[in-house]
């Protein structure tokens, strides 16, 4: 093709990212040094960074307590996000009767977007008393719709010829999942892994809903009341933040190759 | 005995059927007890007089009653998520040009998909948080910089303003989800074919030409999907109001989602509240199916069997 000079691209692209990175600086700044805009003259830099808002964090809140609260949920997730996911992808990999069906349901259930199931949700969790409890905040997401199909497309990939070999080798169904299906699926399960935990890791609405109990809330819901004690220009309110999205940012970069793969092939598909 | 091996076959037969029906069961409980009752619940609910405590009466159409002609919070916080929803293709059309600026042969172009990509994974609740402040009449960067450009003489509440505190928050949504967009569009451009360009290019179709015949209905599908998560974002972006401004200036930035929340979980009208969550599922569903058949209809379409 022919050849287009290439710097107002980056010009364009360079002023996105500006505005994508800049907030993310400025509270990793104020979180450092608690100096707000009108020190002068201002600097993209802290000037005297120091870590004792995120001391202050630690101490002055139950921090800890709500870290464990989002650990144990999240872990709840994620691990029962593969272990569905993968079993009803490969369930629908299979022709049975019923299969179309089943597909159709399972697309119709992507399109009830579960805020709008809030207030039954919230009467069922009642009736099953998880009110206030860990498995009452992660079993509405233990299983996706989106990661389901990921997983489908994933599985279908993987040549027929090689599940047919083991097959006839005498391996049993679970073993083909376990031994041959998901070492070859490793993108899938990285998309599964990062989804559950994002998706777990910041739900805030549900928790909302039906934690009362001080002791089971999680990091959304201390920030969030964290946000109505403190003054909005303290640096600990940032500490706090960037507490809270560092775990998220951390994982999406380290497996954000397999991530984007899995998600494209999921997205082109479904 | 002619096929002796026939009675095993049915007997692995049945028994693969067990299997798959087994290994589908985990996510069918899930999705049934929080997707399928709730919503038929919340349609038997929004008929009902509904009270935690003693039997719950037949109400008939009360509560839609009520919603469409005493209630104008309901008009005013539907016109929002209107409004809302609106802005998506905005988000979109940005998306698709950083998409297809990062498709490009340029250096970099790794660093940049994964700065635009940053912001999706960030916990709702913290976005909330920087961008209230970056709105913060005193100490917010943007009245800072729209100050020292001279634009600004004095600093803007843009939260606390009627008409300006939408919009803002309109903004911030677009600011978490657009990565998330690029992702997908990308995706598509990835899949089209080079040699159509070429192809294109040696016909004498300009790049503004190719964009619109090529890319554009190639990328269909997709850009549906984007509006879907669009919409959908107008359900989600609960957590961003929550924090930014709980619905107000006087319900400037109420949608029916939050107002939902107050009017179940603040007020207990459980029965209303689900009354109004019927209304915005179908505005939702309405709208999806509408776009899916502007978009050609085939985004909808259920896979084939092979």
């Amino acid at each position: 093709m022919r050849q287009y000079p290439r710097w107002p691209i980056h010009l364009i692209l360079l002023f996105v990212s500006s505005l994508m990175l800049i907030p993310f600086v400025w509270v990793l700044k104020t979180s450092l040094s608690g100096e707000n805009i009108f020190s002068y003259p201002p600097a993209l830099l802290p000037r005297d960074p120091h870590l004792f808002f995120y001391v202050d964090v630690w101490y002055t809140i139950p921090f800890f307590r709500y870290l464990v609260n989002s650990a144990v949920v999240s872990a709840i997730v994620v691990a029962a996000n593969i272990v569905f996911n993968s079993m009803a992808g490969y369930a629908l990999t299979r022709n049975f009767p019923g299969k179309r069906a089943m597909i159709l349901l399972f697309l119709s259930c992507m399109m009830i977007p579960f805020q709008v199931t809030i207030i039954p949700a919230y009467l069922i969790t009642k009736k099953m008393a998880l009110l206030n409890s860990y498995l009452g905040m992660a079993l509405p997401v233990c299983s996706t719709i989106i990661c389901i199909f990921v997983f489908k497309a994933s599985f279908e990939a993987i040549p027929k010829s090689l599940i047919d070999a083991a097959r006839i080798d005498g391996l049993s169904e679970w073993r083909i999942v376990l031994r041959i299906l998901l070492p070859l699926s490793k993108s899938a399960i990285a998309t599964n892994v990062i989804l559950a935990f994002i998706w777990s890791w910041n739900n805030f609405l549900w928790p909302l809903v039906i934690i009362r109990d001080q002791e089971m809330q999680t990091l959304p819901l201390g920030l969030s009341r964290f946000l109505t004690v403190v003054e909005d220009t303290t640096g600990a309110l940032y500490a706090f933040c960037i507490m809270v999205l560092l775990p998220g940012l951390i994982l999406f970069l380290l497996a954000q190759k397999e991530f984007i793969a899995g998600l494209t092939t999921g997205a082109a598909k479904g | 005995m002619a096929f002796p091996n026939l009675e095993y076959f049915k007997r692995d037969r049945t028994r693969q059927l067990f299997l798959i029906w087994f290994f589908l069961t985990p996510s069918l409980i899930i999705f049934t007890l929080y997707r399928i009752i709730p919503l038929f619940w919340n349609g038997i609910l929004s008929v009902q007089f509904w009270s935690p405590f003693g039997e719950s009466r037949f109400a008939g159409l009360y509560h839609y009653e009520e919603m469409f002609f005493f209630d104008e919070v309901f008009w005013k916080v539907l016109w929002n998520t209107i409004l809302f929803m609106a802005s998506a293709p905005i988000g979109i059309a940005l998306a698709l040009l950083v998409a297809i600026l990062v498709n490009t042969q340029i250096r970099g172009r790794n660093v940049y998909r994964t700065i635009v990509f940053m912001s999706y994974p960030v916990m709702t609740v913290a976005v909330g948080i920087i961008w209230q402040w970056l709105y913060n009449e005193k100490v917010g960067l943007i009245n800072y910089v729209l100050i020292s450009l001279g634009i600004l003489e004095k600093g803007v509440p843009f939260l606390g303003h009627f008409s300006l505190a939408l919009p803002c928050v309109i903004l911030a949504s677009i600011w978490q989800v657009i990565g998330f967009y690029m992702i997908i569009l990308l995706s598509g451009l990835q899949n089209i074919e080079p040699a159509l360009y070429e192809v294109a290019a040696v016909d004498g179709a300009n790049a503004w030409m190719r964009f619109w015949k090529i890319t554009l209905p190639l990328l269909k599908p997709l850009l549906f999907l984007c509006f879907v998560i669009g919409i959908i974002n107008s359900f989600t972006s609960f957590d961003l109001i929550f924090v930014m401004t709980q619905g107000g200036p006087a319900h400037a930035t109420d949608l029916l989602i939050t107002r939902i929340y107050t009017v179940a979980f603040k007020l207990s009208k459980f029965d209303y509240a689900a009354a109004m969550t019927v209304v915005n599922f179908l505005f939702f569903l309405g709208l999806t199916l509408l776009a899916n058949k502007l978009s050609g209809g085939e985004a909808g379409a259920v896979e084939t069997e092979r």
